[in-house]
């Protein structure tokens, strides 16, 4: 009886860790899946209205990560020997950063598709793709040369007297950090207001229009330059907060941007690139699958089984889940 | 003598989203007729055209082509069985010189690979030598006009008219059977209008190609057609000889609205 | 093959009418206005032409030489470096020149006759390469002969090539875009990490395959060796001969290929793919093909590189060789294939030159200089901009100097018989701190606002941008040479992109709506 009795304990302890297992990754999942959806939606909106794939969208993203770290040293890490004794409270410290973070990204957003994409608008589709690699590749490159290679620690155990790890909340046995539940709430808070300025103002419905025809929104007297300006400025800004984020949980270097950049790809692309919802579902689903696939098959390969998925619904469903299918016309 | 029919269409069904472009529309092409389809802007013509060189599936219905079905076929394989087009806004390859753009189009009917083509073996040489005649010939069936000089020059340096002629001497360069013309009149003076149906008339009787003829112009429809079929909103509305369409009330109102006068 | 009825550089042929238009105004009828029609022919003969004078002459006479001259011109020039120079490094540099130029062509097919976004392109040459390091090494201590393991990679290049494009057909170019880069991304991740797969070692990981681990076979041809190195350990001069006759293998055969109904169909389906299409060529099957002789092309290009290499590291395939031929292609110019092979040569001389800092310092001062008078011509405005910028350069060098010692205490970087005038003309701090990235984003601003106005006022601007660009060069990208050269590479795309797409030699297209 005693041995049943073993077994069954031993049983319940297994599946119990089995379930704080599995939940820790699902936690994972969803702080990855919430960088990977704002990184996704900066592509999806362009893409919608545009039809251009943003290859410099993921280095907006590290400049996001960069005038972040920028910012956490010059407004939190005054004290002496770099210690965290900020100007204001922590709270507010930290918005600050995700605004200013917000801010420079949609600027640079702004100016690149002024100078890089703008020109090209009519020109056929390979030059301003083209144009997009040169672009991301001089902001990488250009960061390298003022920043140095090395990558940058935002040191958030230090904040606050790591107050972001050993604060949480409980779930069960498992205990969900403070940092990972600012980071989700953050990025729904950004994604809700998103959608609300999208559906709700007339801009936003502009940008619908344009990025149905293009040509029928501009005869219906929509000015497409202010609406594009508007979806970059939009979706940079987005790529900013998305920096911050990250690199709370892991260094910052001036190469981050162009891996962040695919997996926000193929994120919007699962989502069906061009949908708004898509990109954030594609977003989290991508990034729970990563965690799973992390955490109970291997790290290094997580990357194979993300392309995997990539091509499966390239060839099954390329409109992605939330997009609707292609109709070709003469 | 019933002979079975070039091209046909059969209850053919086209939609855009929950808009019917064409509805169940029968049309019959017999070999060596020259057929005009008339009809108000929107009323399918060009979509008909599209279906039946595969730039669309119908949603319903059959084309059958030479008793093949080739409904649901991709486009370049539609060609490859005898079916060609020219494009009711001019689509040539305006970069290319003028014989290049006819000989573009022997693609489907010829077949040296990459790999000769690398090797240049004495088949593909000879392939190639075949391809230029194929082209200047075709050209030659316009009489002077896209003759000698210029064969090499390209195409963007030609005149409207010249250009409308080319499409059609690189659409009879694939070989066809059957070839389906898009207004191919549109923006020609009287007298290239003119041209254009004399044009047509000699596809026919010197090329023996069945011609099928998408056209606003009621001159050039009345000069050449064996049988006229009018579609509106996608739908046949009337068929028959020229002066019967032409009549029928039905076609009437279509292009001029209730209360209109006959043509003359 | 010229047509001698035309001679549209014949300078009467201006005013005189074509030779066979009278013909043709005959043919079009007593009505026709003949003379409107082909006169615009004529016309834009010679505006095709290019400039009159003894310009349009020199360009006419070039235009007319056959391409198999400027080949044979070009493979006499590079035969003869190897007896020219004794250089070792020299001699390493034309070989890795005729490396890129291989890699132009094939990306050119892919790019520039297919028209598609490969961006995976590099994945290919590294698995030309990896694959000749795994058949032709003693990693696995499978010993192919080169005659047999070339073709079998070529082919094997051709085949993945074939299947990544699969997913796509159909689909739109984006699509093959994200495609292959993310095919990329597998690839590095596969021979940074391929040490351990299922506990066997594929790809050598970081440490790549070579001599350390395991050495990699030099060429053989019917069992004759060609080491990589001479008894002096110097370069083996050979390699730059076999690579020259690859080349112009490849070359040859892709220009046959170019001049065939499948160029034809190529150059169709980039002018119009729905009229290709109609017009009887499987434009989807086209475009695949064009992508998987790109593939082979560089599979067969990361053979000889990896034969004379003598090992393979994951770090030469990545995304910045990616971007450099791409640079390549797009400055020489997409669709002509002298214009990637030009390009090729152009880009990768001036990053050599740019590693030292001395070299680097003239290629900045020709270009700008060079860019001035193309952009200005011999004018009033070019002196202006160049008496300004000269004149302010010293201006603020002496105030600087009287103000701060420190400011002007550094000295330009290198060598070179400019050292002397830039060091009294650039303000050279010592140490620049939080200015090298202030002035650095202060000049792509400047330089983006010019783009902006016009007239006077960007004269005005830019002579103080232009002393700002000398100041960034010589303090800020010279000392680092990496990233100033992807720097340059990125702005030289954008730039082209926007300016002038068809590069240096590209097709220049009319399109009339």
């Amino acid at each position: 009886m005693s041995t049943l009795s073993v077994l069954f304990d031993a049983s319940h302890v297994l599946a119990s860790q089995r379930w704080d297992e599995f939940l820790q990754q699902t936690i994972n999942g969803l702080t990855l899946g919430s960088v990977y959806a704002l990184i996704a939606l900066g592509y999806s909106m362009v893409y919608g209205v545009l039809k251009l794939l943003n290859f410099a969208h993921g280095d907006v993203y590290m400049v996001g990560a960069f005038i972040g770290f920028g910012m956490i040293q010059w407004l939190g890490f005054r004290g002496a020997g770099d210690t965290w004794a900020p100007v204001v409270s922590t709270w507010f410290v930290l918005l600050v950063v995700l605004a200013v973070s917000m801010a420079g990204t949609a600027g640079l957003g702004v100016a690149i598709e002024r100078f890089a994409y703008r020109p090209l608008r009519d020109a056929p589709r390979i030059a301003p793709l083209i144009s997009a690699l040169g672009v991301s590749f001089f902001i990488a490159y250009s960061m390298q040369l003022m920043f140095g290679s090395q990558q940058r620690d935002y040191n958030a155990f230090g904040i606050d007297n790591g107050k972001l790890f050993l604060d949480g909340v409980d779930i069960g046995n498992v205990r969900v950090p403070l940092l990972r539940i600012i980071i989700i709430v953050s990025a729904f808070v950004l994604m809700l207001l998103l959608w609300l300025l999208v559906t709700r103002t007339r801009t936003g419905k502009a940008m619908r229009a344009t990025s149905f025809d293009r040509e029928a929104a501009a005869m219906m007297g929509i000015d497409i330059d202010r609406v594009i300006v508007f979806t970059f400025v939009l979706g940079s800004a987005l790529a900013g907060p998305a920096g911050v984020m990250f690199a709370l949980r892991a260094p910052a270097s001036v190469t981050m941007g162009f891996v962040a950049g695919l997996k926000g790809f193929t994120a919007a692309v699962i989502g069906g690139i061009g949908s708004i919802p898509g990109a954030m579902g594609g977003g989290l689903i991508l990034g729970m699958a990563e965690a799973y696939t992390q955490g109970y098959i291997s790290s290094k390969w997580s990357d194979l089984f993300v392309f995997v998925i990539l091509i499966g619904f390239m060839l099954f469903r390329p409109q992605g889940l939330f997009g609707k299918a292609d109709i070709r016309k003469v | 003598m019933a002979r079975e029919a070039l091209l046909e269409l059969r209850g053919v069904s086209m939609a855009f989203g929950g808009l019917n472009v064409v509805d169940r529309l029968d049309l019959h092409v017999d070999e060596g007729e020259i057929v005009s389809v008339i009809g108000p802007n929107g009323a399918g013509k060009t979509t008909l055209f599209n279906l039946i060189t595969g730039v669309y599936e119908p949603i319903d219905g059959d084309i059958v082509f030479a008793g093949e079905s080739i409904a649901g076929l991709e486009p370049h394989k539609i060609t490859q069985k005898g079916i060609a087009r020219t494009f009711q806004t001019l689509r040539l390859f305006l970069n290319m010189t003028v014989r290049e753009n006819v000989m573009a189009a022997a693609y489907g009917h010829t077949k040296a690979g990459a790999f000769r083509s690398m090797l240049r073996t004495p088949g593909q040489r000879r392939e190639e030598r075949e391809i230029r005649a194929l082209a200047e010939e075709r050209l030659a069936f316009f009489g002077e006009r896209l003759m000698g000089y210029r064969w090499d020059q390209p195409a963007y340096s030609l005149s409207y008219a010249n250009r409308r002629r080319l499409e059609i001497a690189r659409a009879t360069a694939t070989k066809p059977r059957l070839l389906l013309l898009d207004e191919p009149a549109a923006g020609m003076n009287p007298r290239e209008t003119q041209e254009i149906a004399e044009l047509i008339g000699k596809l026919r009787t010197d090329g023996g190609y069945t011609i099928l003829v998408i056209e606003h112009d009621m001159h050039v429809v009345e000069g050449i057609s064996d049988r006229v079929v009018a579609l509106d909103h996608g739908v046949k509305i009337a068929e028959g000889t020229f002066d019967a369409v032409a009549t029928d009330p039905r076609v009437v109102e279509a292009y001029l609205g209730t209360g209109g006068m006959a043509r003359k | 093959m010229s047509d001698d009825r035309l001679d549209p550089y014949d300078s009467g042929s201006l005013s005189a009418p074509l030779p066979g238009a009278a013909e043709a105004a005959a043919a079009e009828g007593a009505t026709s206005p003949a003379v409107g029609r082909d006169e615009w022919v004529a016309r834009h003969g010679a505006n095709l032409a290019g400039r009159g004078g003894i310009v349009g002459t020199i360009q006419a006479r070039l235009a007319s030489v056959p391409w198999w001259a400027w080949l044979a011109v070009l493979v006499a020039i590079v035969a003869l470096i190897p007896v020219g120079f004794e250089s070792g490094y020299v001699r390493r540099v034309a070989f890795d020149t005729l490396i890129y130029m291989l890699l132009a062509l094939g990306l050119n097919v892919v790019v520039g006759w297919g028209g598609l976004l490969d961006l995976g392109y590099i994945a290919f040459y590294g698995i030309g390469a990896y694959a000749y390091a795994m058949l032709s090494s003693s990693h696995f201590d499978v010993h192919l002969p080169s005659l047999v393991s070339i073709p079998l990679i070529v082919a094997l290049g051709a085949v993945v090539g074939l299947l990544i494009g699969l997913p796509s057909w159909r689909l739109s170019g984006d699509y093959l875009a994200i495609v292959t880069l993310f095919f990329f991304q597998l690839f590095i991740t596969i021979t940074t990490n391929g040490d351990d797969v299922f506990g066997i070692d594929l790809t050598g990981g970081s440490n790549g395959i070579s001599g350390v681990a395991a050495s990699v076979d030099p060429l053989s041809f019917f069992g004759w060796e060609l080491p990589q190195l001479t008894d002096a350990g110097a370069f083996n001069v050979a390699y730059i001969y076999v690579a020259l006759v690859v080349f112009v293998i490849v070359f040859v055969a892709l220009r046959f290929v170019n001049l065939s109904r499948t160029g034809r169909a190529w150059r169709s389906l980039r002018e119009d793919p729905l009229a290709a299409e109609m017009m009887g060529m499987p434009i989807n099957w086209l475009k695949l093909m064009a992508f998987s002789f790109g593939a082979a092309v560089a599979a067969l290009t990361g053979t000889i590189f990896a034969s004379l290499n003598a090992g393979v590291f994951p770090n030469t395939f990545q995304f910045p060789l990616l971007i450099t031929v791409y640079a390549m292609v797009i400055l020489g110019g997409a669709g002509s294939m002298g214009g990637v092979v030009l390009g090729a040569i152009i880009v990768n001389v001036l990053l050599e030159v740019l590693r030292e800092p001395g070299d680097a310092r003239y290629v900045f001062y020709v270009v700008v200089l060079a860019g001035l008078v193309a952009v200005l011509r011999f004018s009033v405005r070019l002196v202006v901009v160049l008496g300004g910028t000269i004149l302010l350069g010293f201006a603020v060098h002496v105030i600087t100097s009287v103000v701060s010692d420190r400011a002007v205490a550094g000295s330009p970087a290198g060598g070179g018989f400019l050292t002397g005038a830039v060091d009294r003309w650039v303000v050279l701090p010592d140490s620049l701190g939080a200015w090298a990235p202030i002035s650095y984003v202060a000049l792509v601003a400047a330089v983006l606002l010019l783009t902006t106005i016009s007239g006077w006022w960007r004269i005005a601007a830019l002579v103080p941008t232009l002393y700002l660009g000398a100041f960034v060069w010589e303090n800020v990208m010279l000392a680092k040479p990496e990233p100033t050269r992807y720097i340059l590479l990125g702005a030289i795309l954008v730039t082209l992109m926007v300016a002038r797409p068809a590069g240096i030699l590209g097709e220049r297209r009319v399109e009339i709506v």
